[in-house]
């Protein structure tokens, strides 16, 4: 609409850098942030946390999760199920010790494996020792608190790194003297050394044991459901709010009156007593416990299903704990590998689509993908059938497309760890470009990747879990190191 | 007449790190209900002392007297418990918890419900928790409109810095302190703050009921706020007194300014 | 389990040689550990890793040149070659490895780095899996630089140089000592001397202030890290020949004993990790000598515990006073 006169330019929005906060009122000024904070899914689900009462959100869970067995076969059960149930107790109880009081305790993992070895010990074939669990439980969750108030000892006198360190160890002496010493007591090895001890007995409800999975598993969701109502309350007690300024700052906290070396103790002795409580019910589930159950690659599991939903945050633990639980089953090595194939496969997608904006991008790089698969599949396939020959691993579904897409030779041994190598420096060098030159680089990636996939993965679904593991709490904590549900926190450096 | 006990006091403390000996012998006291300022250069000794008194360093020799007793070896919880708080030079909130929390968090000492307690949500429980919020509450509106309202649930990061230094105090009030010891409250802060400040330990006194020790550079602040003035330089006491007395004694003018008045 | 009776000066001394060979490993790893937390505060876990793959690119450089049974060149170049190739492998992953997991978190709470490195161990360990396979790859160093390889007739690294008190100090021994001891004086003399050095002290003192001096502190992080690694990868070659196992798992062991010297020498002090790779070393062999293999391992955690307890800025570090 024209009128006479200038009219100024409405200004483009300021840059982040140079917006002006002299004398503009802090919580206006920072309208921009917070509207930040709730986009995509990420704010949903802060959003949902925040409006969503605790109570009803626990009810919702239980709902869902005690429903479980009513449509679950058994099988499926034990792994999706109660294993998740597992890791969330273990999520909660590391949480108390990391997320509450800020320690960083690496060997968390040995509590636990202490607390199923010695449930073992005493209701097991190992020496003939069945205590009726309402004896066991307490007995149990008692001293692995007593042992996680001792390992939390030195953690008055150390700082936060030579912890980690101390408390590793332990992790690692806690295995080797499981495996390698096994002390003889009573006539045979104590812990049973590489074996570990087997025929363990079921947990039982004063008498009433439980020996099918359903009731296990109803059993250890009561468990997990308790074990969040009461967190929940210390949390919002004069001990959360203390454990918070701890983990904050431990020097001004102790100048306002807070005992910190008390509250380190106290934050040691609860997470080991969760952890304890979940060793019981472990090793009567799995009927047999090893010091493999309770090595490095698990601890780091509980740390990354704490992390990824917040550290902090009990929701987060839920949720990191059933990401990453059915994530890990999905890809089992005993689980069919069609399952994985397309799990694989939907993910590049998914991740493509989140990732690339304009709508004619992502198709145009789905496109290309396509395209080189033929391309390159033909043109190895003339130069030599051996470049093609190789077999699919596990039919399925997607068999069929994938040998006619995939080049997978056969006979060629160095082919597979070349391309896994190429891989690695494609994706390394797609992080450091920009613009189309990225665009142009993700196409042969993306085919890269489904070769590795088809030549190297689907052989050893095992290991490329780890592999695969490692890639995300790499990619975790650089991208997002507060977790889904966690703010960015403020550090004092 | 029994001759009346200072609230607290120091009697030839000597500190060294390393072959630094940052007090020396050194003595003041701190009498009830009176506001005091420690100035001196930087590199004086002042935080050290505050350092000294809340229990953050354990004094090479000397005594230390809370009411009379000697808090020399006690951790620092229990000395704030005692009834000393301070504010720091440097500022250390909780900066990821809200404004209110900070304030919560520091009532712990005064209270005395348990873990079992919480866990279960017994009725004493209860009854504390509403107790420190409104406790808080009483703490954070002492200063007016600037920390009140929608202030109370926002990060402690967000707040500018003169609220930050605010926060602080309000925070250290709620540990129900009786010697209150701020150290350089007034640093950074704008002309109207600074006279804001001045009043706000007045205040501290009379409606509080607090004793007050400050570290301050700023003479306006010092010289509007104390009943006394002790100056110190290179961890010796070299002067105490009216503000008067101290800002025109030769030793205190040598130690800022380093020249001698010629006669 | 027994002690001996009598005290056997041979075995005392095949220990004190085998501990202090053991030792040069060990502190070779610890200088990374104790280089990069002096620059950065940070514990990298995958140090040990970077070993590993040390180990192997040695490995794959001994396959390259024809394989122990039939080496294409005389066994100087050979072992020259394959230490070249370590060091700059390891240390180019090293670098990388910064580049990529460590250098987004600079300011990261602490908790961050710390999970990287364990996610980049788990990265590498299993990717050596994957790439390798799980059997143990072998050096054969005893047949390397023989004249009939083929025939297993033994190679001149297992001769003994020298024998003191009946016990045979042999070749490799001996090469493997004097490179850790050349290592070290070379790493000393970059500290002390130049302009590296300096750059790199200044930022351990306060990377902020260093990079206002005009230090390009990204850079001398990098070259701290491609340091630190390549003498990893020595030490990987070093292990490779010394007991010819390479496996995917052998960095994690190594790490934490390297580590644990690092820490018992003080961390963040270059003269603390050779004495604490020294120490570590010489208490393993005892400890397993005198008490048993199985116990070993838990002497040396032992001894990591008790020196935390006691003195935790370790034996030759500084103890940090903080400015309140």
């Amino acid at each position: 609409m024209a009128t006479g006169g200038d009219i100024p330019e409405v200004p483009a929005r300021p840059d982040e850098g140079d917006r002006p906060r002299v004398g503009v009122d802090e919580w206006v000024a920072s309208v921009e942030d917070r509207r930040e904070e709730r986009a995509g899914i990420a704010g949903l689900a802060r959003r949902v946390d925040d409006v969503v009462p605790s109570w009803a959100r626990l009810a919702a869970f239980g709902a869902v999760a005690a429903s479980l067995p009513l449509w679950m076969d058994r099988g499926d059960l034990f792994a999706y199920g109660i294993f998740t149930l597992i890791y969330v107790l273990l999520g909660l109880g590391l949480n108390v010790v990391v997320g509450y009081a800020g320690l960083l305790d690496l060997g968390y993992v040995a509590l636990f494996g202490f607390g199923a070895y010695f449930y073992a010990l005493l209701s097991s074939e190992h020496y003939g020792i069945h205590w009726p669990s309402w004896v066991t439980f307490p007995v149990v969750v008692l001293s692995t608190a007593l042992l996680g108030l001792v390992l939390g000892v030195p953690s008055r006198r150390l700082l936060g790194d030579y912890l980690a360190i101390v408390t590793l160890f332990f992790g690692q002496a806690f295995v080797v003297f499981v495996n390698a010493a096994n002390p003889t007591v009573r006539g045979q090895g104590l812990t049973g050394g590489p074996n570990g001890i087997a025929d363990i007995d079921a947990n039982d409800l004063f008498g009433y044991e439980l020996t099918t999975r359903r009731q296990q598993y109803w059993f250890i969701l009561g468990v997990v459901l308790l074990v969040l109502t009461g967190l929940h309350f210390l949390s919002e007690s004069r001990t959360g709010r203390a454990w918070r300024a701890l983990r904050e700052d431990p020097l001004a906290a102790e100048a306002m009156s807070i005992p910190v070396n008390r509250l380190k103790l106290m934050a040691f002795a609860f997470g080991a007593g969760i952890a304890g409580l979940t060793g019981c019910m472990f090793a009567a589930v799995l009927t047999a416990v090893t010091s493999g159950n309770f090595a490095l690659p698990i601890l780091i599991t509980i740390y990354a299903v704490v992390i990824l939903g917040g550290i902090g945050s009990l929701t987060g633990v839920v949720i990191g704990a059933i990401v990453i639980n059915v994530s890990f089953q999905f890809l089992a090595p005993e689980n069919p590998q069609d399952n994985a194939r397309i799990l694989f496969y939907a993910v590049v997608v998914l991740l493509l689509v989140i990732g690339i904006r304009p709508w004619w991008r992502l198709g145009a790089v789905l496109a290309g993908v396509l395209a080189l698969g033929v391309v390159a599949h033909t043109v190895a396939e003339a130069v030599s059938p051996s470049w093609t020959a190789g077999a699919v691993v596990e039919g399925g579904r997607l068999s069929g497309v994938v040998s006619d897409w995939v080049i997978i030779p056969a006979g060629h041994d160095r082919f597979a760890p070349a391309a896994y190598i190429g891989l690695i420096v494609a994706i390394l060098a797609l992080t450091r470009i920009r613009g189309w030159w990225r665009t142009g680089l993700l196409i042969p990636t993306v085919y890269l990747s489904a070769i590795v996939w088809e030549t190297s993965f689907v052989e050893q679904p095992a290991v490329a879990r780890w592999i695969l593991f490692g890639a995300l709490l790499v990619f975790l904590m650089t991208v997002r190191p507060q977790g889904l549900l966690g703010t960015p926190r403020v550090e004092i450096v | 007449m029994a001759e009346k006990q200072p609230l607290f006091e120091l009697r030839e403390v000597t500190k060294s790190f390393g072959g630094l000996r940052v007090t020396d012998g050194l003595s003041l006291h701190v009498e009830a209900g009176e506001i005091a300022s420690l100035i001196g250069p930087n590199g004086a000794g002042k935080t050290t002392v505050f350092n000294l008194v809340t229990g953050l360093y354990r004094p090479d020799s000397g005594q230390i007297l809370f009411e009379g007793r000697s808090i020399v070896g006690l951790a620092p919880h229990k000395i704030t418990q005692l009834g000393i708080a301070r504010t720091f030079q440097t500022l250390r909130l909780f900066l990821n918890m809200t404004v209110k929390e900070n304030v919560m968090a520091a009532a712990y000492g005064h209270t005395s419900s348990t873990v079992f307690e919480a866990i279960f949500r017994l009725p004493r429980a209860r009854r504390e928790e509403r107790e420190i919020a409104a406790l808080a509450e009483e703490k954070l509106a002492f200063f007016g409109q600037r920390l009140a309202g929608y202030r109370h649930d926002q990060q402690a990061y967000n707040l500018s810095y003169a609220n930050r230094r605010r926060l602080e105090i309000a925070r250290a009030m709620a540990t129900n302190p009786k010697l209150l010891l701020l150290d350089e409250p007034a640093a950074g802060m704008n002309p109207a703050e600074t006279h804001e400040l001045t009043e706000l330990i007045g205040r501290l006194r009379t409606d509080g009921g607090y004793t007050v020790l400050v570290i301050e550079h700023d003479m306006h602040v010092v010289e509007g706020i104390s009943d006394r003035v002790i100056a110190l330089d290179h961890g010796v006491k070299i002067a105490e007194g009216t503000f008067e007395q101290v800002a025109t004694n030769d030793r205190v003018i040598e130690a800022y300014l380093g020249l001698q008045r010629s006669a | 389990m027994g002690l001996p009776l009598a005290f056997n000066v041979e075995l005392f001394t095949q220990l004190l040689v085998n501990g202090i060979t053991l030792g040069s490993l060990y502190a070779l790893i610890a200088l990374g550990y104790s280089l990069v937390y002096g620059i950065l505060k940070l514990l990298n876990f995958a140090h040990g890793d970077v070993y590993m793959i040390g180990a192997f690119a040695g490995y794959a450089a001994l396959s390259l040149l024809g394989g122990p049974l039939s080496p294409n060149i005389a066994l100087a170049p050979l072992i020259i070659l394959m230490f070249l190739a370590a060091m700059i492998a390891s240390g180019l992953l090293g670098v990388v490895i910064e580049r990529f997991a460590y250098r987004p978190l600079r300011d990261a709470p602490r908790i961050a780095p710390l999970i990287s490195a364990l996610g980049v161990s788990f990265f590498l360990q299993n990717s050596a899996l994957l790439l390798f396979g799980a059997q143990f790859r072998s050096y054969d160093s005893f047949v390397l630089g023989s004249k009939n390889p083929e025939f297993f007739e033994p190679g001149p690294l297992t001769d003994p140089l020298f024998v003191v008190k009946n016990v045979n100090i042999q070749l490799i021994q001996v090469i493997v000592l004097s490179t850790t001891v050349g290592l070290m004086v070379a790493l000393t003399l970059l500290v002390a001397k130049t302009q590296l050095g300096k750059a790199m002290r200044a930022t351990s003192y306060d990377r902020e202030a260093a990079a206002m001096m005009g230090i390009d502190t990204d850079r001398v992080i990098a070259s701290t890290f491609f340091i630190g690694s390549l003498l990893a990868g020595a030490a990987g070659v070093m292990f490779g020949l010394l007991f010819s196992q390479v496996f995917h798992f052998m960095g994690f062991l190594a790490g934490l004993k390297g580590f644990t010297a690092a820490v018992v020498g003080g961390i963040g002090s270059i003269p603390g990790a050779m004495l604490g790779g020294l120490l570590v070393g010489l208490a393993e062999a005892f400890a397993g000598g005198y008490l048993g293999g199985r116990w070993s391992d838990l002497t040396v955690f032992g001894i990591l515990i008790l020196v935390l307890l006691v003195r935790p800025s370790g034996l030759l570090g500084t103890p940090a006073i903080k400015k309140v």
